[in-house]
């Protein structure tokens, strides 16, 4: 009788170790750390959050779901719909069309650097992560229209998915697939322009095009005989995005008059003196973004620069530094602008060239990853 | 290993377990809290409540931060130098104040703080990330003149107009140090500073925001509000709580 008491306890502890062996051995292997991954030192601080490190197969996973169609309601509207990275990952359209085809409201934003600038997304910042921020598009009735129940069943059925969600997050869930869509995008970094390689010390720019970065980097002084295009003031010397730190990465800049304002960020905080605040975007790649502005109402570059020479509406919540940039000493009258000449015009638009990153836009670590030949 | 080896071994890790344990006993916690004045007045943001100093009009703050650098505590024959410091002080918090937090693992009693207010002629030259030094933030003029030592935009409203107000003041000559006597509460360690707005249109005499309402890159402009930075900080007393 003792024997098998002795022989019962054995079996089970033998059992119950291979239990815990199987449940806590990931099926698919560890995820392998991410190789070679460089930013420039201009940039700044930067922060990964630790419960989402950025692995190999978690950027691969990201990137296959960026451009899979199945991620929408009718299966045929992927991330990359709207971002094309051709464009810097923008559509080229004033408002995005998704799955109900009725054009949006705003304008799709680029994604480039996302690792710096703002740490709220959308152009009225109501996701403050890209983990939160890459649910919400899928499951908008007019952008993807997608049910996430209904996503994890589908993806669920793809072997290579369900290999690559059980490397990188042991298994399908709607946090993973937020998860590897943020990876991926945290890895969309544009360091390769004329402007960077200026940057490096290893290129100059033309004198058009160093005229344009002098009055982009001033708030114009005519006490001390400064001229500037005032671009500063939002958008950081390097990045060319709006900052960082608490808010300050969003103003009103005097797109539209009290009537016609918009909620903008006091929608996300509530508060009056948000009222008409938008994202202020990065530059980089400007040029290819077209239309401009969070609802693409300008065409062109040249439309941009007229708004800031003379297009500026008055509302309540307008940027005081906006209202005083001025290149004409002791200016009179109720027109707000610059003031800048035809050619200091164009040396801006020649300086925002230099920011486009031809590397960037054809990267194929960021393309299409069904359009690539199959591995032989 | 003979005996005399191990009660060697055994004497040093004790000796290194206490002198371990002493340090954290001795680890001193202190909170320089800031608070914000517009005169004797509570800074308010977006509101017309502040009178121009020299001239006829209201003013409204609606941005106010400045960089308060290299904190040092002295304590008779001993100063401490807080590593990396560069605060950018702001006010735009659910708070209302700023708080710096210190760890310093000493034991002297600190009776004097010794701090500046803008950014040391060294750090302003850098496009290092240090402390809250950060290029490109809205402080960060561009790398070729350095920061904004004081950062302050709002309006001024007179009867027939509305004034845009920027104040953008820096330049290596105008960072200035402030020593102040540190008294500390028993516990916690808090001691309260009162941050005082209008000590910047002040420092040469009551300045009419009208006459002059933006300040950016004429030295001389700048000079006559950083001669206010000296009396920017103070010791909090009753008048302030």
């Amino acid at each position: 009788m003792r024997i098998w008491v002795i022989w019962g306890s054995v079996v089970s502890l033998i059992a119950g170790f291979l239990v815990i062996y199987i449940l806590t051995t990931p099926r698919y292997g560890a995820p392998n750390p991410v190789e070679n991954f460089n930013v420039p030192f201009v940039f700044g601080r930067f922060t990964i959050p630790a419960d989402n490190l950025l692995t190999k197969e978690s950027i691969a996973l990201g990137r296959r779901l960026f451009y899979d169609p199945r991620l929408s309601g009718n299966n045929q509207i992927s991330c990359a719909t709207c971002h094309q990275q051709s464009l810097a990952f923008t559509d080229g359209l004033a408002g995005s069309v998704g799955v109900s085809g009725k054009p949006l409201a705003f304008n799709s934003m680029s994604l480039a650097n996302l690792m710096w600038g703002p740490a709220r997304f959308f152009w009225n910042g109501r996701a403050t992560s890209l983990e939160e921020q890459a649910l919400i598009p899928i499951q908008h009735p007019d952008e993807m229209a997608q049910d996430l129940g209904s996503l994890i069943k589908e993806l669920s059925q793809d072997d290579t998915y369900v290999e690559l969600f059980g490397i990188a997050y042991d298994g399908i869930s709607k946090e993973a697939i937020a998860k590897a869509l943020a990876s991926f995008q945290r890895t969309l970094i544009s360091a390769n322009s004329r402007y960077d390689q200026y940057l490096r010390g290893e290129i100059s720019l033309n004198e058009e095009e160093e005229l344009g970065r002098k009055l982009f980097m001033a708030h114009p002084d005519t006490k001390s005989s400064l001229r500037g295009g005032n671009c500063i003031d939002c958008h950081s010397q390097f990045l060319t995005s709006g900052f960082t730190a608490q808010l300050d990465g969003f103003s009103n800049n005097g797109l539209d008059n009290d009537a016609a304002l918009l909620a903008g960020l006091s929608e996300v905080t509530g508060k009056a003196e948000h009222r008409g605040f938008f994202k202020t975007p990065t530059l980089r790649n400007i040029a290819v973004t077209a239309p401009y502005m969070h609802d693409g109402r300008f065409s062109t570059l040249e439309d941009v620069l007229n708004h800031y020479n003379g297009g500026i509406q008055h509302s309540e919540t307008l940027s005081p530094l906006i209202v005083e940039a001025d290149n004409i000493d002791n200016h009179q009258g109720s027109t707000i602008s610059l003031n800048l000449t035809a050619k200091e015009e164009r040396a801006i638009i020649s300086f925002l060239h230099t920011l486009t990153d031809e590397q960037f836009l054809s990267d194929t670590r960021f393309s299409d990853p069904f359009k690539e030949a199959p591995p032989r | 290993m003979n005996i005399t080896k191990i009660i060697f071994l055994i004497v040093e890790i004790f000796s290194v377990l206490t002198a371990c344990m002493e340090q954290a006993s001795t680890a001193q916690k202190i909170t320089l809290r800031l608070l914000p004045y517009v005169g004797q007045q509570p800074l308010i943001f977006n509101e017309y409540r502040y009178s121009n100093p020299g001239g006829k009009g209201h003013f409204k703050i609606r941005d106010f931060q400045f960089y308060l650098s290299n904190i040092r505590l002295s304590a008779e024959g001993h100063v401490y130098r807080v590593p990396d410091s560069y605060h950018l002080v702001r006010f735009d918090n659910e708070n209302g104040f700023y708080e710096i937090d210190l760890t310093i693992k000493e034991p002297y009693p600190f009776s004097q703080i010794t701090f500046g207010v803008g950014v040391d002629e060294k750090a302003n030259a850098t496009i290092l990330n240090v402390g809250d030094l950060d290029p490109n933030s809205r402080m960060a003029w561009n790398w070729e003149v350095g920061y904004k030592f004081i950062l302050f935009e709002g309006f001024l409203s007179l009867s027939e107009d509305t004034i845009p107000l920027v104040y953008h003041i820096g330049f290596d000559e105008n960072y200035t140090e402030l020593s102040l006597p540190l008294h500390l509460a028993d516990t916690p360690h808090v001691s309260i500073f009162k941050v005082d707005i209008l000590s910047l249109f002040n420092g040469q005499g009551a300045l009419d925001l009208a006459e002059i309402p933006s300040v950016k890159f004429d030295r001389q402009d700048a000079r006559q509000i950083a001669a206010g930075f000296a009396h920017l900080i103070s010791t909090c007393d009753a008048s302030c709580t």
